[in-house]
């Protein structure tokens, strides 16, 4: 084993060192996947990069609309986020149901992000917020909507010398919810079967509208189902709204059959999560203390 | 409550406590050795095939390393329980994926692990077998092609992958079941579940001139490691000596040899002690897990519910090796028959090799799977002739003085009782409180595991006792509940005892920690002990009082005469100045099960000693949607003859109980053509703090005449209930029956809607 | 360079060494100084028995690197109680009957002490959710919820009289 450490104090230093090891480094922040993996493996890189000690990326910042969160903000960090409670629960939810305490106390979004499991609990909420992900590298900063920053299984837009730096978002101007479900076989320690978050306004009218709908775990990446979207903006809500959601849901899955679940039984959950996501957050609507026309 | 007891009965902490949790215990994984090497295993890549070659000259030549052992470097001799079909590496031949075929020896764990990947072998694969029912076959692969070499106990009736055929038969159940006003035929399939200890199975093994062996283990059975090595590298038992460390967990995963033999076999080329520990996917891809079992069941009954005949065809899969499972092809027609009276009786049950992991004797071996059928099938008949399926369950159950299927008679019978009070405390009555949710309930017995258990019992000069015995302490508190029994017989304090266990050379014989038998065995070795110690009280004081020995009485710790009182411990430093101390070593078998032998045809075994009843019962809501169960309470009602400490009885049940949801609900390992597809704790899924529910338990003193204070065993019977008592609770809240273990979302949602389709 | 220079301090006790790189926090504290309080299985961050506390929150040692504690404090098992006086959470799990194999129960009593630091009077099911990620195999959880919220009681009425 011939592992080199290397800690950076700054952002610049941790992209010159890996421009300049290549694919032989990796950054590190939380390190619960790329240690256990590596272990597991007995293949380290030549080299890792703490990003830990770099000033300034462990914090979430913003409040109203705009938020960000730094990318070594950890997973209990964002579900004991007091400004995430109500309208953005679902960034809390999300957050909360990743392995143990032990794991999300050091397991950063970001590292949830550059990982790009297609069961990342935290993607399908940063989706619906429409969030960027920043990334410095050695030709500069760049911003890239999350949407296309993941690419597949383990594949992402970021070059080996850029670190993810933060991932802004900003939250609907109107009055909004939230809401997320995940399945699996147990109630905690679980690595999602189907993950299924959303965000809904409503209408003066009391029609949906904005209606934002992600999905997880059901096919190669997570994705915005925007065909469920396109149907249920300007609609009320009602069982057969619900039950045209769950089956656009279930169409738009693309799921894989391993020793977790079947595709079929993914996709039968991707058709329920989705008339419950979006139920759910219609009836967080009235709860929700984030309206704002009236303020 | 008067309680005629002093000791018994009371929660006292266990005596190992304080220890365990300061973090000072030193379990098998933190034991070391100056000088320790550590080893790595070489696995087989294949389910079946020969041997060609194996090239260590890659491997030797890998920074750290000392040796690499293979079969060539021990003697051939293959062991095991009841065929001697197991080796320590494979020589000729693998039988299973994850098989060892060689071991590294290295300066470090990382090391050794390194160049364990480097060990090249070549093998000539061959076809391989995965289900029992394809293995039963005539043309089937053969999983041992030597089988007809294999030394084996003359009970078991072998043929090629069968490695026994047993029955247990009564009356005529050809005739009964045409006379039978309806009868039942199902199939119930049960799963591979891991014990799921949380300390990997470790051991250190050490040389000390080439011929004396010591290991140092988390084995549950020291004696049974010591004849086992002693067998495998042709030495007498003597030679051997194990002394156990504290166990991080066994429940039956850690009866038979763990890593013992790699570490013995080792240390033997290495000249140096050498520490082995299982990584967690060797855990789940070669360890014992619990025997899968498909269960072929019929049942004839009378218009009014009375079962008037049981048939049975058991496939029990014991993988690679035979093992247990033999056992449990036997023990599993006692539960299938039980609890209930049933005249005519035909269970046939073959064990069977494939290509797959060895399985073991997994807490209760053939209980949950024995109960899943017998207990499912009890409700699908009830709801079938429209019975209440309590009612039903009490029209047919064994009472006081009533014959078990093995023809043996049946005494301190709490069955009705404990039936009666699980179905009040759930609230039976009101079986469907609403749409989705449902309860359910089944029973069992069980058996208290028998074989010789013996102690010494050494009183110090200061009063402290010593309680010393050959059974180990792997966490259920059964040897803190002997000591209680100790304290009560010989009228002291429990704070005054220290147990020293589990060493084959200092301490006396013991069977051991297995089948629901610690505290019962050593506890009434224990009072057998005090029984001698008394006598020997009173002989130190009549010669200090002038008296004669039988004119001293006993009075709590103390020995007395007339008004004159001698205490323990002064009798302790008069025996220590006068007579080598005051000892004595009490001993305990337990008299023979009478059964009738006409009944049963090569099962090895055939009884249920001093029995033990109980039932479960749940209340729990199915969301049909997304086949999610939610336990909204769980009950136990267990009779355990006698309870020693109330708190461990309830630490039994409720750990059993949760890890009886596991195989009902979510553990398993899944197997694709041989391979674990989920050989790690992600995919494993054993039941986190948010999965448990909240468990009552109610125990219920039906005292046993064998037990310690009328004990009987108490371990395994928890784990035994749940997979029936959850599956009727869903079939009752969702109408899904699912027939197959573990019972999953997937499987409830796939039920539920072949059920609305078939009724569309 | 593949050892790192490390400067840990460990149930207030500050080592200076000189690890493999590679190594968890898990491995320096058991190889290294030999505190096998701290326990091992799995090493993929889902049985909990490795849990530490480190920086005043629980974490898997196995799945942190060594190299990444640099100048960071670590509370284990063995640091908890006071010469013979065992901390309240050691003492609640003695006297409720919550320790049966006791190999998860360091880990164990590491996650409740730093979810308690957080969360001084904590409902059943927040103690469920926070020890979620500590497999135990034997007590079913029940009586180690028990002393959890017992340890709970103590510390707080402790704190209040401090």
């Amino acid at each position: 084993m011939k592992l080199e450490f290397l800690a950076p104090q700054t952002l610049q230093d941790a992209v010159t060192m890996a421009k300049a090891r290549g694919d032989a480094a990796r950054f590190i922040a939380g390190g619960t996947d790329l240690v256990i993996q590596a272990r597991k493996s007995g293949t380290w890189p030549e080299a890792v990069i703490n990003l830990q000690q770099i000033p300034d990326l462990g914090e979430i910042k913003g409040s109203g609309q705009n938020f960000s969160l730094g990318s070594l903000v950890t997973h209990r960090q964002i579900e004991r986020e007091g400004r995430f409670a109500g309208a953005l629960e679902a960034l809390r939810e999300s957050a909360c149901v990743i392995g143990g305490h032990q794991v999300r106390n050091v397991a950063t979004v970001g590292g949830n992000l550059c990982n790009a499991s297609p069961a990342a609990d935290m993607v399908p909420i940063l989706l619906c917020l429409n969030a960027e992900v920043a990334l410095a590298g050695s030709e500069g900063r760049r911003v890239v909507p999350l949407a296309s920053f993941i690419e597949g299984p383990r594949k992402t837009k970021r070059a080996h010398d850029e670190v993810m730096t933060e991932i802004a978002f900003s939250a609907p101007a109107q009055k909004f919810a939230s809401a997320f479900l995940k399945g699996g076989r147990r109630r905690a320690m679980e690595i999602s079967i189907v993950a299924m978050a959303g965000v809904v306004s409503v209408s003066r009218d009391g029609k949906l509208t904005d209606v934002r709908l992600a999905m997880g775990a059901a096919g190669p990446k997570a994705i915005r189902l925007t065909e469920v979207e396109k149907f249920l903006e300007g609609k009320a809500l009602s069982k057969d709204v619900l039950e045209e959601t769950g089956r656009l849901a279930a169409a738009a899955a693309s799921p894989i059959d391993d020793v977790r679940a079947s595709a079929s039984f993914r996709r039968h959950l991707a058709g329920v999560y989705a008339r419950r996501v979006v139920e759910l957050s219609w009836n967080r609507i009235s709860e929700v203390g984030n309206d704002r026309s009236a303020a | 409550m008067n309680s005629p007891f002093r000791i018994i009965g009371k929660s006292f902490p266990r005596l190992d406590a304080r220890g365990k949790v300061s973090g000072k215990a030193i379990y098998g994984t933190d034991f070391a050795m100056q000088g320790m090497l550590h080893g790595k295993l070489v696995h087989s890549p294949i389910a079946s095939g020969e041997i060609i070659s194996v090239d260590t000259s890659r491997a030797m030549a890998m920074p750290g390393v000392y040796e690499v052992v293979t079969a060539k470097d021990i003697p051939a001799q293959r062991y095991g329980s009841f065929v001697k079909d197991m080796e320590v590496f494979a020589s000729g031949r693998v039988n299973f994926i994850g098989q060892p075929v060689a071991a590294v020896v290295a300066r470090t764990a990382e090391e050794a692990e390194a160049a364990a990947k480097a060990v090249k072998v070549e093998y000539r694969e061959q076809a391989a077998v995965f289900t029992t029912e394809d293995a039963v076959k005539a043309d089937a692969p053969l999983v041992h092609p030597d089988w007809q070499e294999y030394k084996a106990v003359p009970t078991v009736k072998r043929q090629g992958n069968i490695t026994n055929q047993a029955r247990l038969v009564l009356g005529d159940v050809d005739k009964a079941l045409k006379e039978s006003y309806r009868v039942f035929t199902h199939r119930f399939v049960t799963n591979v579940v891991h014990p799921g200890y949380t300390e990997p199975r470790a051991a250190i093994a050490h040389w000390a001139d080439g011929s004396q062996l010591h290991v140092w283990s988390n084995t549950q059975l020291p004696f049974e490691a010591q004849a086992t090595l002693a067998e495998i590298f042709k030495i007498t038992p003597s030679q051997v000596r194990v002394n156990v460390t504290v166990i991080g967990g066994g429940f039956g995963g850690k009866l038979r040899l763990g890593v013992e033999h790699y570490a013995a076999a080792a240390a033997l080329k290495a000249g140096r002690p050498v520490k082995f520990v299982s990584s967690c996917e060797e855990e789940m891809t070669s360890a014992l897990p619990r025997q899968p079992l498909t269960i072929d069941l019929t049942t004839g009954v009378t218009k009014d519910g009375k079962i008037l005949a049981k048939a049975a065809s058991i496939l029990v899969d014991t993988g690679a090796t035979s093992g247990s499972g033999v056992g449990v092809a036997s023990s599993v027609m006692l539960m299938l028959a039980g609890p209930y009276k049933i005249p005519n009786l035909r269970l046939e049950s073959r064990s069977v090799y494939t290509n797959k992991t060895p399985t073991g004797s997994f807490r209760a071996p053939a209980g949950p799977q024995g109960n899943f059928a017998v207990e499912s099938q009890m409700d699908i008949i009830a709801d079938a002739l429209g019975i209440d399926p309590l009612e039903f369950r009490l029209r047919n159950i064994v009472r006081e003085g009533d014959l078990a299927p093995n023809g043996q008679k049946l005494e301190s019978v709490s069955l009705e009782e404990c039936l009666l009070k699980a179905a009040d405390a759930i609230g039976w009555k009101d079986r469907r409180p609403e749409p989705g949710r449902g309860k359910g309930i089944a029973c069992a017995w069980w058996t208290t595991t028998s074989g010789s258990s013996g102690v010494y019992v050494k009183v110090g000069p200061d009063g402290q006792v010593f309680l010393n015995t050959g059974c180990a302490e792997i966490g259920t508190a059964a040897l803190t509940g002997a000591a209680q029994v100790l304290a009560e017989a010989l009228g002291i304090e429990l704070g005054s005892i220290q147990i020293v266990s589990g060493d084959t050379a200092s301490t006396p014989f013991d069977f051991g920690a297995q089948g629901s038998r610690t505290a019962f065995a050593v506890g009434n070795a224990c009072i057998d002990a005090v029984g001698k110690l008394h006598q020997r009280m009173k002989e130190i004081a009549a010669k200090q009082f002038s008296a004669k020995a039988e004119e001293i009485e006993i009075d709590g710790g103390a020995a007395k005469f007339g008004d004159k009182l001698l205490p323990l411990k002064e009798i302790a430093a008069i025996a220590q100045t006068s007579q080598g101390g005051l000892i004595a070593h009490g001993t305990f078998i337990a008299p023979p099960t009478l059964h009738d032998k006409e009944r049963t045809e090569n099962m090895v075994i055939t009884a249920i000693n001093s029995p033990s009843f109980h039932a479960h019962a749940v209340d729990l809501s199915v969301d049909a949607e997304t086949g999610e169960v939610k336990i909204h309470d769980y009950v136990v009602v267990q009779d355990v003859g006698r309870a020693i400490n109330p708190t461990y009885i309830e630490g039994q049940i409720e750990g059993g109980v949760v890890q009886g949801i596991g195989q009902a609900l979510s553990e398993e390992i899944v197997y694709e053509n041989g391979i674990v597809r989920n050989a790690g704790l992600t995919d494993y899924k054993m039941p986190t703090a948010m999965d448990a529910p909240n468990i009552r338990s109610f125990i219920v003193e039906s005292p046993s005449k064998v037990g310690p204070y009328g004990a009987k065993g108490v371990g395994e019977p928890p784990v035994i209930h749940p997979p029936a008592t959850i599956a009727n609770a869903i079939a009752s809240a969702v109408s899904a029956r699912v027939q197959t273990l573990p019972i999953t979302a997937e499987k409830i949602v796939r039920t539920l809607t072949e059920v609305s389709e078939t009724a569309k | 360079m593949t050892e790192v220079q490390l400067d840990l301090t460990v149930n207030g006790r500050r080592h200076r060494l000189s690890v493999p790189a590679h190594y968890s926090l898990l491995d320096v504290l058991r190889d290294e100084l030999e505190l096998t309080g701290t326990k091992t299985n799995c090493l993929e961050a889902e049985c909990g028995v490795c849990t530490v506390v480190l920086d005043g929150k629980s974490v898997a040692s196995c799945a942190v690197l060594a190299a990444q504690c640099q100048g960071r404090e670590v509370t284990t098992v063995e640091g908890l109680a006071e010469g013979a006086a065992l901390h309240p959470l050691q003492e609640a799990f003695v006297e409720f009957g919550a320790v049966q194999c006791g190999y998860c129960i360091p880990g164990m009593i590491m996650t409740a002490k730093a979810f308690l630091d957080e969360n001084p009077r904590p409902t059943r099911e927040a103690v469920r959710e926070a020890i979620a990620g500590t497999l135990c195999r034997c007590t079913g959880y029940q009586k180690i919820v028990d002393a959890i919220m017992a340890a709970s009681q103590r510390l707080s009425q402790q704190g209040e009289r401090a």
